[in-house]
């Protein structure tokens, strides 16, 4: 089977010679959610913005449903949706104007994007705060409202980054069912964390970044063993200084 | 499927003007506050058509009717090169939708071009309004046939292209060559100020042969345009001769270049915002932390703020370096000889005289404070939640604000009263006057910001400038407050001082009264 997310050798140097990630490999398979775990610093984001295309890398390969992010980044997008752990939506239009945009972008016919608007809003508990500007949103709705805009068009590849981060517990539950619901259809979710109790439960796969190098990388049972993924956590990031 | 660039020129338009604000807000504040800002932006446009188009009538009357093309080319290029180039670096570098719109599918190339686009538009409203009373006026007093008059309307889609993409390039360069510095942000400023002043003078050179050349020697000027920038002396040449081959070539030209441009900032397009993102490497070293109190620790950092913006810094302090090079130059000429080379008999005690309020007008370009506020932006949190009272927040913008102006202020008098040779009674209002502006341009700019906030810019160049309410009208206000009474002053020289004086006190008093309302805002309701 072909993997949904592949990594291959990636690695990122800025122009002072700091390496930002080394040689990292990685793999995600359809219907895995696949988390992604380091401390602060260690090249999670910096691999989350080279997988979705807003940042091109020195060596190695991604590729998305087998399409190389290098050189095909317009159809990789096509299959992914993004959401940063800080969603900077534009504070000027409302909430339907943007999930309008969002639809556009990505050619998600009238019949689509109303049913999915109107199911996920309802989902998520927003649709009374639709027409008003993102301006008069707490970080919560955007949160919410950005999460709608990446279901729109069901991607084949969900990359997150700290979704977790300031939504409420109702909302994280449907969040969590949403992204089961995604990878029951085929689809894989990469996506990173420090909640490590939110990762053990929810992942099949865990990948663990320390200074820009991968530590490890495997389904869930096999990395935390008989122990906790935090114990594993802990245990690779004590080792390691 | 829909075209992306479209899409994303769209959601661009959507916060022009804060048109989809007016439309959408469920505030009736905000509501009326837009609507009266939108009547006095046309007021402002009404009245900025009517000089143009006076400039042209003027020309038209002097019997000069066929160099308009080449004026109004040139003016509409210098105009959208300095504007353009004030703005560059905000435009395709650093902005912060950049993670969200480059994760969408679409192409460089098509982001690109949606930021040059906005760019385009805003230019294309300073064409029509320096070249359509121009054709108006052309059309109805030259003899240049139907071809000729419809080259020069159209001249005016093409005219800011070119000016735009050099402004553009340069901006990008800078940034380039900055971003490979630790001091990346003075470097800039150090270079994009050298830009302007370059900018500046090559305009100012210009100007002057217009008004030697302007009234009798037409073809003449049309070479010497040519000469310097020969797009304009093509559409001068397209006009007169009713040639579309020359406007062809201009228009093709435009678009050539615009295309080159856009090709290559698409393809370095990831590579330049990686860098503009990624903070230069610094190891902390563990040195001493130094204590200071708030008001001290606010001050600084808004010092570090003011640095770390090349616009901000750049727009706020223009109007200083252009003093200071002004006060310098006057050390080689001396008032006499410039009384001699214009043939303004008394220019040289009229200049002693109104010295101060010259100072002032370059006073009255800079305010720190008219836009500090605005760029706190999504960080505002942090001013509010800090346990100081709101005026002393105020205080340490209006305080970085003083502080830009006073030592270039301080040079600048000193170096022109030494060299004018002038009186202890002039002495003495070369210090009061500049002080009481500079004091004023701090408090109004302040005040403005706290009625005017602009907090949900995509790039701090819109806080800045583009659209900023609160910039433009302290500049506006400022401008006025210093031109009026200069004027006043030219015209009845023997009470100068007296006028001086009196506005000096009346500043005062007005600073006094902002200040006082300053005092009364309470940071969570701004």
């Amino acid at each position: 089977m072909q993997s949904i997310l592949e990594i291959k050798n990636f690695t990122k140097e800025y122009s002072q010679g700091k390496k930002a990630v080394d040689n990292l490999s990685l793999s995600v398979m359809p219907g895995e959610i696949h988390g992604f775990i380091g401390h602060n610093g260690a090249g999670k984001t910096t691999t989350i913005r080279a997988v979705v295309g807003v940042m091109g890398f020195n060596k190695g390969e991604i590729l998305i449903d087998g399409h190389s992010a290098k050189t095909e980044p317009v159809k990789c997008k096509l299959l992914t949706a993004y959401i940063p752990d800080n969603p900077d939506l534009y504070d000027y239009i409302t909430g339907i104007q943007y999930l309008n945009y969002m639809a556009d972008m990505f050619s998600v016919d009238r019949k689509h994007r109303e049913e999915r608007v109107k199911k996920y809003a309802e989902l998520f508990g927003i649709t009374d705060s639709l027409g008003n500007l993102i301006s008069s949103y707490s970080h919560g709705m955007k949160q919410k409202l950005a999460l709608i805009g990446a279901f729109l068009h069901e991607p084949k590849l969900l990359v997150l980054d700290e979704p977790f981060v300031g939504l409420d517990p109702e909302a994280a539950f449907h969040l969590k069912q949403t992204m089961h619901d995604l990878c029951n259809q085929g689809n894989a979710i990469f996506f990173s964390t420090h909640v490590l109790d939110v990762a053990e439960k929810l992942c099949d796969k865990v990948s663990i970044i320390k200074q820009g190098k991968l530590v490890i990388s495997g389904s869930m049972e096999t990395v935390r063993g008989s122990g906790s993924l935090e114990d594993v956590f802990m245990e690779v990031v004590e080792n390691e200084k | 499927m829909k075209n992306r660039y479209l899409l994303l020129l769209k959601m661009q338009l959507y916060n022009l003007f804060g048109i989809n604000r007016i439309l959408h807000s469920h505030s009736k504040k905000e509501k009326q506050r837009s609507t009266a800002l939108g009547g006095l932006a046309i007021l402002i446009l009404g009245l900025m058509v009517a000089y143009s188009t006076m400039i042209s009538m003027g020309i038209a009357s002097m019997g000069a009717v066929n160099i308009l093309p080449t004026i109004s080319a040139l003016a509409c290029s210098f105009i959208t090169l300095i504007l353009t180039f004030l703005k560059s670096s905000g435009v395709l570098i650093g902005l912060r939708d950049y993670d969200m719109v480059m994760s969408l599918p679409v192409k460089n190339s098509e982001v690109v071009l949606s930021r040059l686009t906005m760019v385009y538009l805003a230019n294309l409203l300073i064409s029509m309004i320096v070249v359509l009373p121009s054709v108006v006026i052309f059309g109805a007093n030259a003899e240049a046939g139907i071809s000729g008059n419809i080259i020069f309307l159209l001249s005016f889609l093409f005219l800011p292209v070119i000016p735009m993409i050099i402004s553009l390039g340069l901006g990008v360069l800078i940034s380039a060559i900055s971003s490979r510095s630790k001091h990346k942000n003075i470097l800039s400023l150090v270079l994009s100020t050298l830009a302007v002043l370059l900018i500046v003078a090559a305009s100012a050179k210009t100007q002057d042969m217009n008004t030697e050349e302007i009234l009798n020697i037409g073809i003449l000027f049309s070479d010497m345009a040519n000469k310097l920038y020969p797009p304009a002396g093509l559409i001068s040449k397209a006009v007169e001769q009713q040639n579309w081959l020359y406007f062809l070539a201009f228009a093709g030209m435009s678009v050539f270049i615009s295309a080159i441009f856009a090709g290559i900032a698409a393809h370095f397009y990831q590579k330049m915002n990686t860098a503009a993102f990624h903070p230069s490497a610094a190891k902390f070293e563990g040195k001493i932390l130094q204590a200071s109190s708030p008001f001290q620790a606010m001050y600084k950092r808004e010092f570090e703020r003011y640095f770390s913006c090349t616009i901000y810094a750049l727009n706020s302090t223009i109007g200083m370096v252009l003093l200071l090079i002004a006060a310098l130059l006057l050390l080689f000429v001396s008032p006499e000889a410039l009384e001699q080379q214009s043939g303004i008999i008394g220019l040289s005690q009229m200049l002693r005289q109104v010295l101060p309020l010259v100072i002032a007008v370059f006073v009255t370009m800079t305010s720190t404070a008219s836009a500090s506020l605005s760029l706190e932006g999504k960080n505002r949190w942090i001013m509010c939640s800090v346990p100081v009272r709101a005026i002393d927040i105020f205080n340490a913008k209006i305080a970085v604000n003083l502080t830009v102006i006073c030592p270039f202020v301080l040079i600048s008098a000193a170096l022109s009263g030494f060299k004018m040779g002038i009186s202890l009674k002039q002495a003495i209002l070369l210090c009061i006057v500049p002080a009481a502006y500079a004091c004023f341009i701090s408090v109004l700019g302040m005040y403005m910001n706290v009625k005017f906030p602009k907090y949900d810019w995509t790039s701090e160049y819109y806080a800045v400038k583009g659209g900023s309410i609160s910039v433009l009208a302290t500049m506006g206000t400022g401008m006025l407050s210093s031109l009026i009474p200069l004027f006043v002053c030219i015209a009845f020289q023997n009470i100068s001082s007296l006028i001086m004086a009196a506005t000096s006190i009346l500043l005062s008093v007005f600073s006094f009264l902002l200040y006082r309302q300053l005092q009364r805002y309470r940071l969570y309701e701004i």
